[in-house]
């Protein structure tokens, strides 16, 4: 399966996760189209994309549930294809859709990863404590876990993947359909596992990547169309900018004007946008008071990930 | 011990559940009831017994033909001997016979004139119908009692005998109707692993370093478990019912058990082979009911054409029901069975290493 022009090396030390050119197919679609990632010890990095874009396939690939159609990858140096066991050992992993087992309680479910990991019952026993309180659940401990909320089924799908302390942490939407309290208190604690282990998460939520990952990796169709930090992938969009302005009296004559002048000019309800590679604010501010309009607000718009990713696939993300 | 740790999980998963615990263990049951209460109905109302007058006195005569025959639940016919009884008893056309021994007439005599005497009365049955041997032996106590007219009990000498050649069809049906419960085992094993197949929970298990045999021997010792307190179960239910249980009680719950272990091999190999309960469960019955079918579990096989009864021969269970009943009905030691044992082992050996291979391939896709 291993493709001859992207051989494993040697992962240097400082790498976590590695992949080569890596790709699925299912029957004729093509799911995960050669990507390459290095992801570095210690780092939180963040698959963001639509539904579809490819995102859990690539973490199924790396948590070596499903085999690579072509190329391949490392995690901790070891292959996916040759040495999945080695792999799980190291992988904690919280999958997208909640999995627990419904008639155990939460100690129970926890337990069962932990032994499964070979943790001893006495490590065992001090790790869920620890979780279960920083999760919030120690009073639901001995509950069955099915008269648990979503969130709180959430939150333990998380805790069974830290249960093993494992070095490399896969998070499938990790806050998906989760009220915005909740999403916090688990963006709090993945925020306080940084640095100490290496986290690949997904998300298709915007302001998720930005808060909580070093870099960010922009998915759609299968391919890896953006690669940065967050304020990286935001500069790379500020060759064109935009600025805003709320006013009153705006004849047509200023608009044609403007409109003649700068690439892009909308004008709805007394709003201008204007887009351009260069924008100079006072000129613009001064032309139309000039013109007799009355400015009431003007402002530089600041790019967000939205816009990179509408930049980068040509379609805003939507749920 | 990850398989522990997973089995252990299994079993709290299924008891914890108690609608799929009822199933698992009401199904077969209610199953087993129904056909125990068609199967062991004593709707006979009238008992063929024989008699034999040893005493031949006025009074005895008058014992035999005004107290008995008026009982309606009496047939009474006369023989000369105890011998010619006995071979009507073991041919079934007889449920009992009663001998009535020299100096009867006299007994009932003395109790008519006020002395209180002893009245004893020889009963040779079939022991193996339990409900007409009790019954049996009560009505003739009572009518007797109120021919001599005495309160005191007359001296039954009750001769159970056990006949072989007359095989009550509790007895006949009794192990076809377990097996059938252990077919029912198919769709139950399946069920349950296709359930966490079904709900992701197998896939995050995946991700951890537990091997193929690890999920096997965690499934399958849950599904042991099951499958012993469904035979005990079955067992306890067949004996209630009248079924006779003449040999090793040991020896049949082993080849109940390697039968069960084959169902629970198809079931994980349908588990293997589907995606979704809802796939798996139609699959199991396909195999269960034309199995129950070829294998004798309704009727005996015998009737069937040679080629249908080379493919239930194929299966372990024609060769269970054959077994078992030679051990129960029959009572036959290990060594008269030892080849359909031998194929029960093998079945569940290949079976498992099939499931096994196929686990294996579905683990990674």
């Amino acid at each position: 399966m291993t493709s001859d022009r992207a051989k494993p090396t040697k992962a240097s030390d400082d790498i976590a996760i590695q992949t080569f050119q890596l790709t699925k197919i299912f029957n004729s679609l093509v799911a995960v189209d050669s990507i390459d990632l290095n992801i570095k010890r210690g780092e939180i990095f963040a698959l963001l994309g639509p539904n579809g874009a490819g995102k859990t396939t690539t973490i199924n690939m790396l948590c070596c549930l499903l085999k690579p159609t072509g190329g391949t990858a490392t995690v901790m140096g070891y292959d996916v294809n040759q040495q999945p066991f080695k792999i799980k050992e190291l992988i904690g992993v919280s999958p997208q859709e909640t999995v627990i087992s419904d008639h155990l309680n939460a100690q129970e479910n926890l337990n069962l990863i932990g032994k499964i990991h070979g943790v001893s019952s006495k490590e065992l026993k001090v790790r869920s404590q620890q979780l279960l309180e920083t999760m919030g659940l120690s009073d639901r401990a001995k509950d069955q876990v099915r008269k648990f909320s979503g969130g709180m089924k959430r939150r333990l799908n998380i805790m069974m993947a830290l249960i093993h302390n494992p070095e490399i942490l896969f998070l499938d939407e990790p806050t998906l359909g989760l009220d915005p309290q909740a999403r916090r208190a688990i963006w709090e604690y993945i925020v306080q596992l940084k640095g100490e282990k290496t986290i690949l998460l997904t998300t298709h939520y915007m302001d998720e990547a930005d808060f909580l990952a070093d870099r960010i990796g922009i998915m759609d169709k299968g391919k890896l169309v953006a690669l940065g930090t967050s304020t990286e992938l935001k500069t790379s969009m500020l060759e064109k900018h935009t600025m805003i302005i709320y006013a009153w009296n705006l004849t047509q004559k200023v608009i044609n004007e403007m409109r003649s002048k700068y690439a892009e000019v909308t004008v709805t309800n007394g709003t201008m946008m204007i887009t351009d590679r260069q924008l100079d604010f006072k000129e613009i501010v001064d032309r139309l008071h000039s013109s007799g309009a009355i400015v009431r607000s003007a402002y530089m718009k600041e790019p967000t990930l939205d816009d990179v990713f509408l930049h980068v696939t040509g379609k805003e993300l939507r749920e | 011990m990850r398989f522990l740790a997973l089995a252990s999980r299994n079993l709290k998963e299924t008891y914890r559940d108690p609608l799929a615990l009822g199933f698992l263990l009401a199904f077969p049951l209610v199953f087993m009831l129904l056909f125990g209460a068609i199967l062991s109905g004593d709707t006979i109302s009238t008992y063929p017994v024989g008699v034999i007058d040893d005493d031949n006195t006025p009074l005895s005569q008058a014992f035999i033909n005004e107290a008995l025959a008026e009982v309606p639940a009496l047939e009474v016919s006369n023989y000369d001997d105890a011998d010619t009884a006995r071979k009507d008893l073991k041919f079934g056309d007889l449920k009992a016979y009663i001998v009535i021994p020299p100096g009867f007439g006299e007994q009932v005599s003395q109790n008519w004139q006020g002395k209180e005497t002893n009245i004893i009365l020889n009963i040779t049955y079939d022991e193996s119908d339990l409900m007409l041997s009790e019954q049996l032996i009560s009505i003739i106590n009572a009518v007797t009692r109120s021919f001599a007219r005495i309160e005191i009990p007359i001296t039954i000498n009750a001769n159970p005998i056990h006949i072989e050649t007359e095989i009550t069809f509790i007895d006949f049906m009794g192990p076809g109707i377990i097996v059938f419960g252990l077919l029912i085992l198919i769709p139950t094993s399946a069920r349950i692993m296709v359930r966490d197949k079904e709900k992701g929970f197998l896939s995050r298990l995946l991700t951890t370093p537990a091997r193929p045999l690890d999920f096997i021997s965690g499934y399958s010792l849950c599904l042991i478990a099951i499958a012993i307190i469904q035979i005990i179960i079955f067992i306890l239910a067949g004996w209630l019912f009248g079924m006779d249980i003449v040999g090793s009680l040991w020896l049949a719950f082993l080849i109940f058990f390697l039968t069960g272990l084959s169902s629970i091999g198809i079931g994980m190999f349908v588990a293997s082979l589907s995606k979704s309960e809802n796939q798996a469960e139609p699959l199991c019955w396909l195999f269960a009911m034309p199995l129950a079918m070829l294998s004798g579990v309704w009727f005996s096989i015998e009737m069937l054409p040679s080629y249908l009864r080379a493919i239930a021969y194929a299966f372990p269970y024609a060769h269970t029901i054959d077994a078992s009943r030679a051990v129960l009905i029959r009572g036959v030691g290990v060594e008269a069975i030892s080849s359909d044992l031998l194929f029960l082992v093998g079945w569940a050996v290949v079976i498992f290493a099939i499931g096994i291979i196929l686990f294996r391939r579905s683990m990674r896709s």
